[in-house]
């Protein structure tokens, strides 16, 4: 079972779609205990990093994240603004702090010149980094839908499992040991998208 | 590199969708029947956005549109724009709620204004598209609203500064001329307003072959094509759209047109 984790900011429906759609047994859910119960977490998110990060606080789910990520192994894949709130730091609205599962922080795309506007809103090609079972499939790059004006600097560049190319190079997707996250929404990246999802969703769970 | 977009639009009208021409509906039927006729899996496999409008008259029906974009949802894994009859912030989160990835907004644009601010400052400019429905009249083209019934006496040029600095982000333009026709889109309106607008404009109103849609998108200043051309694009009409528009030197997002599992 995994668990999509809604913190009342995210479009839980859409990422719950394309694992039906993928025959996957998912839940959404806001309690703790569904989190433990559940095989892996998805954390969505569309907004504002400081209103997500006090959401989640508001509701008691940093604790339980944390744990079932650090004390449980369990995989967890953000995605979007839930890739961004496992960085430890983020300045929108902020500086508040993150999930801090991914050393690194997450700033403002720098202004760029026309015709480049931010937010980056569109499909754009992601370059994986190296072969993995989160990209299995899907060759060496592939388009993703993006819709963000944030991206998360990491630390750590072995963090960094693929690039995107806008304006200049930012990072499209991060893996650190079971902790995944991707800029963009698989759930609205047609085929390429649903293979993502079920690569996540097949990850052998370590013990 | 950011891709440009193919993006096609449902009418919806109390239950049924329909096709158009110079904004006179015909219905067509249900999304089963729009499924079975005009296979829409396969076009929900073939494009990069999908808009629903509510072109209702009168009663919007405003719940059962919503469940409308649910279902549609079940099957697209691209954004989606939803709109038509937004006249609160309640109809915008209902939609949302629904599944829409963005709002679409039209008669408020001039009628409530400030709804549309409140819109953008909500949920952010990103998720606010202002369709502005135009047609030729007496040598000027002018914005209509209401489903194109109710004349506002405002430009084309007018109305898209209107929706820029209400905080809309991205133009869903219209001809009601070209509406149906097959005949292609209004270059001439879309070559004067596209290269000044701050936000991208998405094409509507013509489009009957590939020719149109990438004749259009070829322009550097244009982001994205729409067309609610069901008929001229059955089966693999799109799929091999894309593919001209590709061998034009376009850039389009690719992806394996087939889910196998």
């Amino acid at each position: 079972m995994i668990a999509i984790v809604d913190y009342g900011l995210g479009n839980v429906r859409s990422v719950m779609g394309a694992l039906e759609f993928l025959g996957v047994s998912a839940k959404v859910t806001t309690s703790p205990d569904d989190l433990f119960a559940a095989t892996k977490l998805i954390l969505p998110g569309v907004g504002s990093f400081r209103a997500a990060i006090e959401n989640i606080d508001r509701r008691n789910l940093r604790e339980p994240i944390v744990s079932c990520v650090r004390g449980q192994n369990k995989p967890i894949l953000g995605i979007c603004l839930g890739m961004q709130l496992l960085a430890e730091v983020g300045e929108e609205d902020g500086p508040s702090a993150g999930l801090g599962l991914i050393p690194g922080e997450v700033k403002h795309f720098p202004e760029f010149a026309p015709p480049i506007r931010v937010p980056h809103i569109g499909f754009n090609s992601v370059s994986f980094v190296c072969s993995q079972p989160l990209f299995e499939g899907l060759g060496d790059r592939a388009d993703f839908y993006f819709v963000h004006s944030y991206r998360m600097v990491c630390t750590d560049a072995a963090d960094v499992s693929s690039w995107c190319e806008y304006g200049d190079r930012f990072t499209a997707s991060v893996q650190r040991g079971h902790v995944y996250g991707t800029q963009f929404h698989p759930e609205k990246s047609q085929t390429s998208g649903l293979r993502l999802l079920k690569n996540f969703v097949e990850l052998e769970v370590p013990c | 590199m950011l891709k440009k977009r193919l993006v096609f639009a449902l009418l919806w009208k109390n239950g049924k969708f329909c096709l158009s021409r110079n904004f006179k509906l015909q219905q067509a039927g249900d999304l089963m029947w729009i499924e079975k006729n005009y296979n829409f899996k396969v076009i929900a496999f073939s494009i990069d956005e999908l808009v629903v409008l509510n072109v209702s008259r009168g009663d919007k029906e405003m719940t059962t549109f919503a469940a409308q974009v649910t279902e549609l949802t079940r099957g697209c894994f691209v954004p989606l724009a939803a709109g038509g009859g937004i006249r609160s912030i309640d109809d915008a989160m209902l939609l949302l709620r629904s599944g829409a990835d963005k709002l679409v907004v039209n008669t408020s644009l001039s009628r409530d204004p400030s709804l549309v601010s409140a819109l953008a400052q909500r949920f952010g400019r990103q998720c606010v598209v202002a369709s502005i429905d135009y047609r030729n009249v007496n040598g000027r083209r002018e914005v209509f609203v209401e489903n194109g019934a109710v004349a506002t006496g405002m430009t084309v040029e007018e109305a898209v500064a209107n929706a820029e600095r209400l905080g809309a982000g991205e133009i869903y333009l219209t001809s009601m001329d070209r509406d149906g026709t097959g005949q292609g889109y209004d270059s001439e309106m879309l070559d004067a307003v596209a290269p000044t607008a701050r936000v991208p404009v998405i094409a509507s109103g013509g489009v009957g072959k590939f020719e149109h849609l990438a004749g259009w998108l070829s322009r550097p200043y244009a982001s994205a094509a729409a067309t609610a051309n069901i008929f001229n694009f059955l089966g693999e009409g799109l799929r091999e759209a894309r593919t001209h528009i590709e061998d034009q030197g376009i850039p389009l997002a690719k992806w394996e047109f087939q889910w196998k599992g």
